[in-house]
């Protein structure tokens, strides 16, 4: 699969929150993000709901944990960078948990911020964008019964099964909408209930 | 009684791109002449100079050099980005600071350099923004094979395709091949509107005089019709390319015989100007303040009493001007007084379709 390109995010006045208690990484992280153009923030011991507003979080590897962060654990809603101190093996793993996009190893100096962000922006995309594709293909995959149904019903007037396929295909072109949800409106209508429907 | 202090230089005085070096050097040696004879002045610079003769791998260890051996804690020196960066984790080891005069191509803060000639926002985007009018949105673009050639024609591209052009072509150097005729017989087939140039040294006097005879072949290929534009070449490298820089057209901060920056004085480069205007505002930071060039360039800045330098991005306000090279030397096409350098393109508003600017001849 060809690599999509990479989307270099509009970084002015972006708001970055910097989760790590007082420390000269803090000091050398926002140094890097105010000339990059973003608004900085820290917090300590945990992100306030105002980090649902941020487009960066940046935060501690060695010392953070779940509570810290408003949202469900491993489902953060924006990009993550780890700050990475120790690189104990327990410690990694429990940030990949958290859902980290990307890492800056501690002490952060005088770089790195910027390939970070581009890089957890990336990362936090494609996770997205995968995501969203998997479910599509699930949810189709669970509408196959639905989809073998329709057709059987719209054979069942005296159409041959390929016939019956390109009608359904024309349906759902017509009302706009996928094929998966057309099979579904047949069977609705045609076939009475769908016992699916009952599993949910 | 003056104060004495150390001031390194780290300029290749050999290689391929030893025209700019030598204009940078004698830019930032004319600042420090300036000040040694200013008896108003407290400080007296002792230049400590290295020389990579344009070996990449020597500008780390001699910076180390001077940032170990002597007093200095400033350094003014580096043409390319490579070298730059090559020379960043020394001066950050050692807390000195790199004075680097010379245009790049912008992504870069580091709190350890400051940066007095242009980025992208001061020379690549509004050279765009006058070519796409004046000439067209189809573009040929060349570099040499590293990042400032990299970096200079991705922003392009971007540029471009956004205002709706297209790129019809993109070729690289290593530095110092001479090798264009590749270049110069895509030329031929893509027939663009215009030719972005960030080749530098041989490469670049090479397809420069390569492109001049493609025009004699061929009136499409002529300046007026189709120029070569570049964001690094300044008067320092027309006695190299002789004709063949008839009709090149440049952005930078200053051509020779301007006025406004870097104060009064005559340059003979952009090059020198930043050099120059690099050293007087050391002196200026260092001026009255007994071991302040001792400090970290974030405090020696916090103290300075505004000065040239923005303390976030330690980039430079400048004019940018696009100027043609007609009769030898440069003529001013177009300027603008005061424009603040934004090496992330995060602080200024950044046009994404080319605005209606007209040619002024």
């Amino acid at each position: 699969m060809k690599r999509r390109p990479i989307r270099i995010p509009n970084l002015g006045g972006a708001q970055a929150i910097i989760l790590h208690r007082p420390h000269p990484t803090v000091q050398a992280l926002t140094r890097q993000l105010t000339a990059i153009g973003l608004q900085v923030t820290q917090a300590w011991p945990e992100l306030g709901p105002e980090a649902l507003a941020a487009d960066y979080i940046f935060f501690d590897a060695d010392m953070s944990h779940d509570g810290m962060f408003p949202w469900e654990p491993g489902q953060p809603p924006i990009p993550m960078i780890a700050l990475i101190g120790s690189e104990a093996p327990g410690r990694i793993e429990w940030s990949l948990k958290a859902g980290s996009h990307a890492q800056l190893l501690k002490p952060v100096g005088d770089n790195g911020a910027y390939s970070a962000l581009l890089i957890a922006r990336d990362a936090f995309d494609a996770q997205k964008a995968l995501s969203a594709e998997i479910a599509d293909l699930r949810r189709r995959l669970d509408e196959r019964q639905t989809v073998v149904r329709a057709v059987a019903l719209l054979a069942a007037r005296g159409k041959s099964e390929a016939e019956a396929y390109a009608q359904l295909r024309q349906m759902a072109m017509a009302w706009r909408i996928s094929f998966e949800d057309a099979a579904a409106r047949i069977v609705a209508a045609q076939g009475g209930m769908d016992d699916r429907s009952e599993r949910g | 009684m003056k104060r004495q202090i150390q001031l390194g230089l780290l300029f290749s005085r050999s290689g391929s791109y030893s025209l700019i070096s030598e204009a940078c050097r004698s830019g930032a040696l004319a600042a420090i002449a300036r000040i040694n004879g200013d008896p108003a002045h407290d400080v007296s610079f002792v230049p400590v100079e290295r020389d990579p003769s344009g070996n990449i791998d020597a500008y780390g260890p001699l910076c180390e050099e001077i940032l170990r051996d002597s007093g200095a804690r400033h350094v003014v020196g580096c043409i390319t980005s490579w070298s730059r960066k090559e020379v960043i984790p020394t001066v950050e080891k050692f807390g000195g600071t790199l004075w680097y005069a010379v245009p790049y191509e912008g992504f870069e803060a580091s709190d350890h350099v400051v940066y007095t000639h242009a980025c992208p926002n001061q020379h690549l985007l509004p050279l765009l923004d006058w070519v796409m009018p004046a000439h067209g949105r189809r573009a040929y673009l060349t570099g040499s094979n590293y990042i400032w050639g990299w970096e200079m024609n991705r922003l392009a591209r971007e540029r471009i395709l956004a205002a709706g052009g297209e790129v019809t072509g993109e070729r690289y150097l290593p530095i110092g091949s001479r090798d264009v005729g590749r270049m110069i017989e895509e030329l031929r087939f893509a027939r663009p509107d215009f030719i972005l140039n960030s080749m530098i040294g041989p490469s670049s006097y090479e397809f420069m005089t390569a492109y001049r005879g493609l025009g004699h072949e061929d009136a499409a290929f002529r300046p007026e019709n189709c120029p070569v534009l570049s964001c690094n070449l300044t008067e320092c490298e027309l006695p190299a390319l002789g004709q063949a820089a008839e009709g090149l057209v440049a952005a930078g901060p200053y051509f020779r015989g301007g006025t406004g920056w870097p104060g009064a004085g005559n340059f003979g480069s952009s090059h020198e100007a930043a050099a120059f205007s690099a050293v007087m505002e050391l002196a200026r930071l260092l001026a009255g303040r007994e071991g302040a060039e001792h400090l970290p360039l974030s405090q020696l800045l916090a103290g300075g009493r505004g000065g040239i330098v923005d303390p976030e991005t330690h980039h430079t306000v400048l004019p940018v001007i696009i100027a043609r090279v007609e009769g030898g030397a440069f003529t001013s096409l177009k300027r603008w007084e005061a424009v603040a350098g934004d090496p992330y393109l995060t602080r200024s508003k950044q046009t994404t379709k080319a605005p209606v600017l007209r040619v002024v001849s």
